[in-house]
């Protein structure tokens, strides 16, 4: 039987993003000169652990890279070479390696070795002090600075559970680890092992007592144990340096066991020190920081799905109970009440799994500001507030470009350059500033800047070049400014890396219309401009208008509805190209008959008998004709799409109180297709 | 320890008679948890050989502690039984990680490869 280690591949991945993630941040927080030590060590940990994780999974390219970048951390570390703005650009460019490298071996894509080799190469050259990117001094022995930490000594017990070595963990590449920052004597204990006959090879049965001895702390023990986490028990005791008996421990011993059942066979009797201790010691250390768990989003969608059939059955419990008569009725109007509530109570907790702070999106920023305003020689101070502002997950990942490419205009069309700046009165460091907050029941977000501004006259003779507007058009500044959300405007003198290709605002407009959002922008010449971005919370539950089409009932949602009317025979109007039309303030928009669209028997046909819904998507507008307007209501959304495919002009479905099924109507989607039909 | 004195000859004449158990296993670059149960199974064809058997263990690259503890084992138990145990050219790697995880003697490898 082979092991496969594959199915711990994706937490590795996981983990070792985030990590990077991490590592960049500290980066950036690094004061090039005088650094926090504790930084340092941050990144140190963050490196070593990918660096354990690849060895361990045989991704011997990552390894090889990692244990590079180890090396010259740990110098860094030691206080034999100084952190310098070139040495945080090397590691900077060390973390993208990285993330490329992963990323290609979680696809499965060969990787860019040249680039891999060269970074390794300037790593190895900065270490050995030979590059321009670190002190040209030849490289010390590796001596404890002063202040450095003193050497300590511990002693490490550590007893795997038999079933270690299928949960991915090896003793010998922790125990190398550990021997990378310290010295380290292993004491085995072999006393469990079996006869060769008997035992199985995926079961652990060798236990170690470790020495170690080094200028390290019990974090960094532990740290390297976390790997094995669950799987082992652990007891450091620290060790006094001088006295050859043992004596008492200097600290309590900290035991890192673990929850997981110990191993059948009975424990090795000889080991004095009272492994039981970890009942009573592990809320006191590294345990009591494990207050959360990796969850799957499958399993959050599943139990999302589940409240989501059961506020369906509740909303078909409550139709029933009304109708009920008798000396029950109250009590069970009472107890439906109750349910109702709890009801709420319970999808709110569920939504709120899926809520993930703000700062997963906003951690991208500090990086690409920083490599962006070096690129384009101005100084830029990026702020961010409210980052611990929560919202849906698929928002989340959905806003993550919009946002991306509004800082990018910002920093290239908005911050000035310094001398620019200077002579305009303004500090010459611009700022971008990042800001989240709820606000009612959607999630606001700021991209502002203190940057020149958007020049209105610029932009209306841009507009008027492109034929966006009319020649002698005099549209208000607020109109102007809506301008450069339409597709294919730009103002840029030349077209640079970043932005000005003439794509960018309209698709960062569509993709907030998408997530249900809108955004508006305001701007001050010469003062900077501000981009706001209003979102819903969530995309599972839609509020919608519920309307009749015969007998079937279709939902509208409300953030696509401008009006509702009852056209007069005298409004509507037939287009060869497209159809019929009805006037609407000054404007003649098509009608989509949702009942020929779905081939439905209405029950009015003539259009005057119904009534049109006017609705909004991708910035064009269109009357849905329908029989009536039913009510308005939260419903949760069901994903069609898993089992019919994408249907055009069907955001999903939804199970109504009395049972029945209706589809969530997606507008921008059947205004595409309205359009393709009177085209073609 | 190197090949046996016997001719192929005489070797081949004996495995004729009765199957000779093999006195020789050799131990593949990679060692790790996927192939212990493999490492295991060839080990454990060597047990009924009474005279000394050598691992060859020159091309290990790669190994782990799941391996090291079946030649543990195994070197142990022939050690209780009486029974010699010759270790052919064993790789750094492998001499390394025995010293590491503190199973040079067990595996009766002190002095290789200093």
């Amino acid at each position: 039987m082979t092991v496969d280690l594959e199915q711990f591949h994706a937490a590795f991945y996981d983990e070792s993003f985030e990590a990077l993630a991490t590592m960049e941040t500290t980066l950036l927080q690094l004061d090039v000169g005088a650094p926090e030590p504790e930084l340092i060590n941050t990144i140190f940990r963050v490196a070593h652990s990918i660096k354990g994780g690849s060895a361990t999974f045989g991704f011997t390219d990552i390894a090889s890279f990692t244990h590079s970048l180890e090396s010259l951390l740990d110098a860094l570390r030691g206080g034999t070479m100084s952190v310098t703005a070139a040495v945080c650009d090397l590691l900077l460019r060390a973390v993208d390696v990285l993330r490329a490298l992963l990323r290609a071996r979680q696809a499965g894509q060969p990787i860019d070795a040249q680039r891999v080799a060269d970074l390794q190469f300037d790593l190895e050259v900065a270490l050995a002090g030979r590059s321009a990117a670190a002190p040209a001094q030849p490289v010390p022995a590796r001596v404890a600075p002063a202040g450095a930490r003193a050497p300590s000594q511990w002693q490490v017990r550590f007893r795997p559970h038999r079933k270690l070595f299928v949960h991915g963990n090896d003793p010998l590449r922790l125990v190398q680890a550990l021997a990378a920052i310290a010295e380290v004597d292993a004491q085995l204990d072999a006393q469990n092992l079996p006869p060769l006959a008997a035992l199985d090879p995926e079961d652990c049965h060798l236990a170690w007592t470790l020495s170690v001895r080094g200028p390290i702390d019990s974090a960094q023990i532990q740290q390297i144990f976390d790997w094995a986490e669950g799987d082992c028990e652990l007891l450091l005791q620290s060790v006094p340096a001088e006295p050859a008996e043992p004596a008492e421990p200097v600290t309590p011993p900290v035991a890192v066991a673990v929850p997981a059942p110990p191993p059948a066979s009975p424990a090795a009797p000889s080991p004095p020190a009272p492994l039981d201790t970890s009942a009573k010691t592990q809320a006191a250390n590294g345990l009591a920081d494990y207050g959360s768990i990796r969850v799957s989003v499958e399993k959050i969608d599943e139990l999302m799905n589940s409240v989501g059939e059961l506020v369906i059955t509740q909303a078909m419990l409550t139709q029933l109970g009304a109708k009920i008569e008798g000396p029950q009725a109250e009590p069970l109007r009472v107890g439906l009440a109750q349910l109702e509530r709890n009801m709420r109570e319970l999808q709110e907790s569920v939504m709120r799994v899926r809520m993930l702070p703000i700062s997963f999106v906003f951690s991208r920023f500090p990086r690409m500001v920083h490599d962006l305003a070096q690129q384009l020689g101005k100084r830029i101070e990026l702020k961010l507030t409210g980052e611990h502002t929560e919202l849906d997950k698929t928002v989340l990942e959905k806003i993550g470009d919009p946002l991306v490419h509004l800082v990018r205009n910002c920093i290239d069309h908005g911050i000035e350059l310094p001398a620019a700046r200077i002579a305009a009165g303004k500090p010459p460091a611009g700022t971008v500033q990042l800001a989240a907050c709820h606000r009612g029941g959607n999630i606001v977000v700021e991209v502002s800047d203190d940057g020149g501004g958007l020049d209105a006259a610029r932009i209306l003779r841009k507009a008027r070049e492109r034929g966006l507007i009319g020649p002698h058009d005099t549209p208000a500044d607020a109109q102007i400014l809506e301008l450069i959300f339409r597709p294919g405007f730009s103002t840029a003198e030349q077209t640079t890396d970043l932005s000005g290709r003439g794509v960018g605002m309209d698709v960062v407009r569509r993709n907030v219309k998408e997530l249900g959002g809108k955004i508006e922008l305001a701007s001050q010449a010469g003062r900077g401009a501000r981009f706001t971005i209003t979102l819903p919370l969530t995309l599972a539950i839609v509020d919608g208008q519920l309307v009749s089409v015969g007998t079937e009932t279709y939902i509208v949602p409300l953030t696509s509805i401008v009006e509702s009317l009852q056209l007069s025979a005298a409004q509507i109007s037939r287009i060869s190209a497209q159809g019929e039309v009805f006037a609407c303030r000054g404007e003649y928009l098509p009608i989509i008959r949702l009942h020929s669209l779905f081939g439905v028997e209405p029950r009015a046909r003539a259009l005057h008998e119904g009534l049109v819904v006017v609705a909004e998507g991708d910035g064009r507008r269109v009357g849905l004709f329908v029989d009536d307007l039913l009510g308005q209501q939260q419903v949760v959304i069901k994903s069609l799409q898993t089992h019919y495919g994408h249907i055009e002009g069907v955001a999903g479905a939804t199970i109504l109180g009395d049972g029945a099924v209706a589809l969530i109507l997606d507008v921008p989607g059947l205004i595409r297709g309205a359009s393709g039909r009177a085209a073609a | 320890m190197k090949n046996r004195s016997r001719s192929p000859s005489a070797r081949a004449t004996a495995r004729r008679r009765s199957p000779a158990p093999p006195d020789r296993v050799q131990l593949r670059a990679c060692c790790t948890l996927a192939e212990a149960g493999e490492l295991k199974a060839a080990l454990v064809a060597l047990t009924p050989c009474a005279g000394p058997v050598t691992l060859a263990a020159g091309a290990v690259e790669r190994i782990d502690t799941a391996a090291l503890q079946v030649l543990a084992a195994f070197v142990r138990d022939r050690r209780l039984a009486g029974r010699s145990v010759h270790w052919d050219s064993p790789s750094t790697t492998l001499i390394a990680a025995a010293r590491r995880l503190g199973l040079s003697t067990l595996l009766q490898l002190e002095g290789a490869g200093s």
